[in-house]
């Protein structure tokens, strides 16, 4: 059947050099595709499956700073794994691609016509490629440039650029990662459907193995440069052989995860944290591994007294209120106007209006919403970054002090020249607990706390530069809780991580949550995350909260437009 | 206890030399070497003249001596004083002078920016404003107008470059102070309660300070032309004391019986500027390494 197979990959390797450093990002890799299939290549970041999906494009510089040794053949042509001269017959032609993100591959000085006439040959061709993508009013289109489309049309466009040629291999590497959630299953939905009937074999490169399931005739997972199993799409998800599979599996939440216990895989980190728990609360020492695995670990075992203040900072005044009544954070009437200048005109953007809700003592809430719907705006107003226009924040709940965010992107929110010790001790100075301490017992609650999130006491001294980006998170987490904060924002903190690790800080979030009794309101776009984390979730629209619905019954409750789209994108 | 808790801990492994030497092998040859020659002009500056056998400004054999004279490796000027020592001498005197002027630049600038860009808001026009009135004029001719009003030295020539120099680095700063500031990191400091002149200090200016660093090393080649301009047009050092500028402005009178008198000291200043020039840019690679 060898007229049938399209690539084939046999013992590729590639290895970078680069300052004096060998780095194999991929070691004997052997893979074949056969027309009309899909190939997904799964793993986490620097498991070297964009360095596959670059290979097979022929986009591997031959300037010295990689090698490559091993076989690329594509619809019967051999080719060299690195850049030479024969690519440039193959690739645009017969190999195109989609990449992650749309606005960067894009050239933002062509209209959508001229770059996909080239391919058609007429505007007519043009108008029916667009129509293969679903996308309407196609003559429109075709005058408009790149920045005046949506991002999931301009996938779109990029996936009709792609199939225009009539590859014979399309490469497509995360082409939806970089897309708001609610747009991510349609354009899943526009290149499943468009590459069933332009029949050309798929390599779909992504973090995602929900996704790759649902796009995918086969997966190979990948570890560290290697295939670590490989079969049919279905046997690989249902029936996972190594171990490997097995945790990134155990690290895929859905909108049926148990949210009363740990997710994933027991942790090494996480037990430690579980333990010193424990030992804080005087509890009973138990097998906290083996209760995991044998999923008798519920958060209940983890819920520290009511009110416990000062819990992680070992402090002796730790005083217990029966029942708290008053909430946590108080949003009242909320109101923020950015104004921009356009052409000398004042134009307004009311981004919250009248926004008001509570957070109780120990509750958690999600707001969910999509991108410019006001949800960091509020995140940012709670958290002291900015200032509402009118209304009122307030953060003095019963127990811990002010607010405190987690950010996004924990490496740039911590400050590069600054140690760890340095930026906790930053936190601790500005409370009221810290007040009156000394320099040694400000850098023992940093130890202690950073114990609590998994982080041995060398990380103190180190500067984030040096750490990982799970490090960095974990962090960022233990700056936020080194004097327990009586809210704790969370923004976006697991979109920017590996399935694993932003498993666990999950669970670090819920462990801090229930044991240090901090009450969270965590902004998000996956619902799955936001069902875990949070008893209630608010969906943001246009500046205003439309819709609360509790976490148990998100799936069914949920009833906005919205909040349905975010439902879909969560593939089960 | 049935788990020992420290082994599940991570750690990290801390290599203190390590960054250093990435650093250095981050840089090409040319770099490197233009690294080395700057450090070989500074040391040249900084002792040669002491080494020197002659005084810069004492006749020490016939006039006019061609270069590989015995004892005058580079030759005699019209005075008969030796050129090698001059331009050693030279040498020391504009780098010192150029150093100066652009640290002097350089802390007003940046103070102004700072200011401007952190505060923002009227301050932030006000400083701006007054910073544009410097940077409207040529900067040359309000140099030389400055110098001539104070009189001719050195130190005239150094102010008037000054004066016209800090508006830049003004500028510079502004702009990268409001990019910091709005960088994650620095609202999580906020966040965690720090402000004011301690938020500046410890989150924001150490951002800033590796563009002013190497726009000054750039700079100073920039500084060493136009202080030895202002000399050769008869704004700067007065003879007989040893400046480039001027040595080549006296030289062009004698170009064609004795070239070396003035292309000496030009080939000089372009050395010297061309090596700091390079090496400021292999400084922006050293210190961009840290990111932000």
């Amino acid at each position: 059947m060898a007229d049938t197979t399209v690539l084939t990959v046999s013992d590729l390797t590639v290895t970078y050099r680069g300052r004096g450093r060998v780095v194999a990002a991929v070691s004997d890799v052997s893979l074949t595709i056969d027309a009309g299939r899909c190939l997904g290549l799964v793993g986490e970041s620097g498991s070297g499956k964009s360095t596959i999906g670059a290979a097979v494009q022929g986009i591997i510089p031959a300037d010295g700073t990689a090698e490559a040794t091993g076989r690329i053949a594509i619809a019967g042509r051999e080719l060299a794994p690195l850049t030479d001269p024969a690519w440039s017959e193959v690739r645009g032609r017969e190999v195109t691609s989609v990449f992650q993100d749309p606005m960067r591959s894009l050239d933002p000085t062509m209209t959508i016509g001229r770059m996909l006439n080239r391919y058609t040959g007429s505007a007519e061709a043009s108008v029916a490629a667009l129509e293969r993508v679903q996308i309407r009013r196609a003559g429109e289109v075709l005058k408009k440039y790149p920045h005046q489309l949506s991002g999931g049309m301009r996938q779109r466009v990029m996936i009709a650029l792609a199939l225009a040629p009539g590859p014979r291999l399309l490469i497509a590497d995360e082409p939806t990662t970089a897309l708001d959630v609610s747009v991510q299953a349609e354009v899943l939905g526009v290149l499943r459907e468009s590459i069933e009937d332009a029949g050309c074999a798929v390599l779909f490169v992504t973090h995602d193995l929900g996704v790759a399931r649902h796009m995918c005739d086969d997966i190979a997972v990948m570890k560290d440069g290697t295939v670590v199993e490989s079969g049919p799409a279905e046997d690989v998800i249902a029936r996972p052989s190594d171990a490997y599979t097995r945790r990134l599996m155990a690290s895929r939440i859905t909108l049926d995860t148990d949210r009363t216990r740990p997710v994933g895989a027991p942790e090494g980190a996480v037990v430690a944290s579980m333990e010193d728990v424990l030992r804080g609360l005087e509890r009973p020492a138990l097998d906290v591994a083996a209760a995991w695995s044998a999923g008798d670990l519920t958060w209940q075992d983890f819920t520290g007294p009511t009110a416990s203040v000062g819990a992680a900072s070992g402090r002796e005044d730790v005083h217990l209120v029966e029942h708290v009544t008053r909430a946590s954070l108080a949003v009242n009437e909320v109101n923020k106007t950015y104004s921009t200048r356009v052409r000398g005109r004042r134009v307004d953007n009311h981004v919250l209006k009248d926004v008001s809700f509570e957070i109780g003592y120990r509750e958690a809430v999600a707001l969910v919403g999509e991108s410019g719907s006001g949800k960091s705006t509020l995140l940012r107003i709670a958290g002291g970054i900015e200032t509402a226009d009118t209304g009122t924040v307030d953060a003095q709940g019963v127990a811990g002090e002010g607010t405190q965010v987690v950010f996004q992107d924990a490496g740039a929110s911590l400050t590069p020249w600054r140690t760890v010790d340095e930026l906790l001790r930053e936190r601790i100075e500005h409370t009221r607990t810290g007040r009156g301490l000394s320099r040694a017992q400000m850098r023992d609650m940093a130890r202690s706390t950073l114990e609590l999130v998994g982080l041995d006491d060398s990380v103190l001294d180190a500067r984030p530069t040096q750490l990982s980006g799970g490090q960095q998170q974990r962090v960022a987490i233990a700056r936020a809780v080194v004097v327990p904060p009586s809210v704790l924002l969370c923004d976006e903190p697991t979109s920017a991580l590996d399935v694993s690790v932003a498993c666990s800080v999950l669970n670090l979030i819920n462990l801090l949550r229930h044991s240090l009794g901090i009450s969270i309101m965590f902004v998000t776009h996956d619902l799955a995350a936001a069902r875990l984390i949070a008893d209630r979730v608010l969906v943001m629209t246009g500046g205003e909260i439309v819709e609360t619905v509790p976490a148990e019954r998100l799936a069914q409750d949920i009833t906005t437009d919205y909040g349905r789209r975010l439902v879909d994108a969560v593939l089960a | 206890m049935p788990f020992s808790r420290r082994r599940t801990l991570e750690r990290v492994e801390a290599a203190p030399t390590a960054r250093r030497d990435s650093a250095w092998s981050a840089l090409g040859p040319g770099e490197r070497t233009s690294l080395i020659a700057m450090a070989a002009i500074v040391l040249v500056a900084i002792i040669g003249p002491t080494l020197m056998p002659y005084s810069p400004i004492i006749p020490s054999g016939s006039q006019l001596l061609p270069p590989l004279s015995s004892g005058h490796v580079l030759g005699t000027d019209v005075l008969g004083m030796d050129m090698a020592t001059r331009l050693v001498a030279g040498m020391q005197r504009s780098l010192l002078a150029a150093v100066l002027v652009t640290a002097v630049s350089a802390a007003i600038g940046t103070f102004i920016g700072v200011v401007a860009g952190f505060r923002g808001g009227w301050l932030d026009s006000a400083l701006m404003r007054f910073t544009d009135l410097f940077l409207a004029f040529p900067a040359m001719i309000i140099a030389m107008a400055i110098a001539a009003a104070i009189g001719q030295s050195l130190g005239s020539a150094m102010i008037g470059i000054i004066v016209v120099w800090w508006p830049l680095y003004a500028r510079l700063v502004r702009g990268e102070v409001r990019r910091v500031v709005a960088l994650p990191h620095v609202q999580a400091a906020r966040v965690s309660g720090v402000r004011g002149w301690r938020l500046l200090w410890r989150h924001v200016v150490p951002a800033v300070m590796p563009t002013v660093v190497v726009t000054a090393s750039l700079d100073i080649g920039a500084v060493v032309m136009t202080l030895a301009a202002l000399s050769f047009i008869g704004l700067g050092t007065p003879a007989p004391a040893p400046e480039l500028g001027r040595m080549a402005s006296d030289g062009m009178k004698y170009f064609l019986n004795a070239w070396w008198v003035a292309v000496l000291p030009s080939v000089t200043i372009g050395l010297v500027a061309f090596v700091f020039n390079y090496a400021g840019d292999a400084l922006r690679v050293v210190l961009r390494r840290t990111g932000v």
